[in-house]
């Protein structure tokens, strides 16, 4: 197995395990279950990386965070945007349908999502690893979501033609709703990684 | 990177240029990146440049460096395949540009200027004359640019749809 491989295979893991804490995590915000699942895992080039955001959701609501530290990533969550102001409803205990337009409220719930979302990674690598890392308070942009991909992935390619994504998506079960997560590690996290995957 | 897609319509990602001919239809959509649209009238040829970044790096192997990245190698790998692929002569090249929002607004280096300011530097050098543009703001532009007309579509976000 290559390295890189290796480090990818590292990547999953710590997505997995961060999966795992956000689904209870976002479960108890929300009250509702909320269920993450990795999507997949794969290697693609920069030219095809925001034709992979082409899932009809023209016009989205996106939270965007950057963990510092020894390992750095960005993270990307983001939602429909008649599926914000759901998630704006269930946090805020309100009746659902009673935000009917991107308010303050949309924003903020998807940006407390954001936060919740940059805890609970921020805490496998801390709790599992012994890796401190700081997340920036979320980037809430409201806007196409090919748009919203390419000013996520700007920094990442920068460094290199190929990018490692790895995709997830959640379902708030009751409420249909669907959300979509994206990390990507950032140049300088590739030693961090490696000392991961030697001890797996 | 490149080359003549056959098909109606035309998908560029960013750091990506495709050519055409009409009725052909180009699209992408942007946020900071820029897109140049080149095209030679007579000709109903024309491509689309999505560039990341104003400039290449120059302390790497060129071989390794993806052209369409960067406006300054992105440009000229355009006029070059525009040339190679349709005859298109210099004087037959017109260009119109797009982008280069400031979608971050947290962020204070402002990537999208940089973009809008390298295109028009290179197009200026190359002698390609700008015949339209549309740049700047906080919002993602989506564009499609018709080969047969010469014409784009652009619709800022949130905004009517104006044709260029």
């Amino acid at each position: 197995m290559s390295d890189q491989s290796r480090i990818n295979n590292a990547i999953t893991l710590i997505a997995r395990l961060s999966i795992d804490k956000s689904s209870r995590t976002l479960s108890k915000f929300v009250r509702a279950g909320a269920r993450i699942e990795l999507e997949r895992a794969y290697v693609v080039d920069v030219s095809d990386a925001t034709k992979v955001i082409a899932h009809g959701e023209s016009e989205v609501v996106g939270a965007l965070v950057s963990l510092t530290g020894d390992a750095p990533f960005k993270f990307l969550f983001f939602v429909g945007l008649k599926d914000s102001f759901l998630l704006a409803d269930l946090i805020l205990r309100r009746p659902l349908g009673t935000t009917t337009g991107f308010d303050l409220y949309a924003s903020s719930a998807v940006q407390e999502i954001g936060n919740v979302l940059a805890t609970s990674i921020s805490n496998v690598f801390a709790t599992d690893f012994q890796i401190v890392m700081k997340s920036t308070p979320p980037m809430v942009l409201h806007d196409y979501a090919e748009t919203l991909f390419e000013e996520y992935i700007l920094e990442a390619a920068a460094e290199k033609n190929e990018l490692f994504i790895i995709e997830t998506k959640f379902f708030v079960v009751e409420h249909n709703i669907n959300c979509h997560m994206f990390i990507v590690p950032l140049h300088g996290s590739e030693e961090v990684l490696s000392s991961i995957a030697n001890r797996m | 990177m490149s080359g003549m897609d056959t098909s109606n319509e035309i998908l560029v990602g960013v750091a990506e240029l495709k050519t055409g001919k009409g009725p052909q239809v180009i699209k992408t959509n942007l946020g900071s990146c820029v897109a140049v649209c080149l095209y030679a009238p007579a000709q109903q040829a024309g491509g689309m440049l999505h560039f990341m970044m104003a400039k290449a790096p120059t302390d790497v192997d060129a071989k390794a460096v993806k052209k369409a990245k960067y406006a300054d190698t992105g440009v000229d790998e355009l006029i070059s395949q525009l040339k190679g692929l349709f005859g298109v002569a210099d004087g037959d090249i017109q260009a119109k540009i797009f982008g280069g929002a400031k979608v971050l607004k947290e962020v204070t280096h402002n990537i999208g200027y940089n973009n809008e300011v390298a295109a028009r530097a290179i197009l200026r050098d190359r002698n390609i004359p700008i015949v339209s543009s549309k740049t700047g703001g906080e919002r993602g532009y989506k564009i499609e640019f018709n080969l047969g007309t010469g014409k784009v579509r652009c619709q800022i976000f949130g905004e009517e749809i104006k044709e260029y």
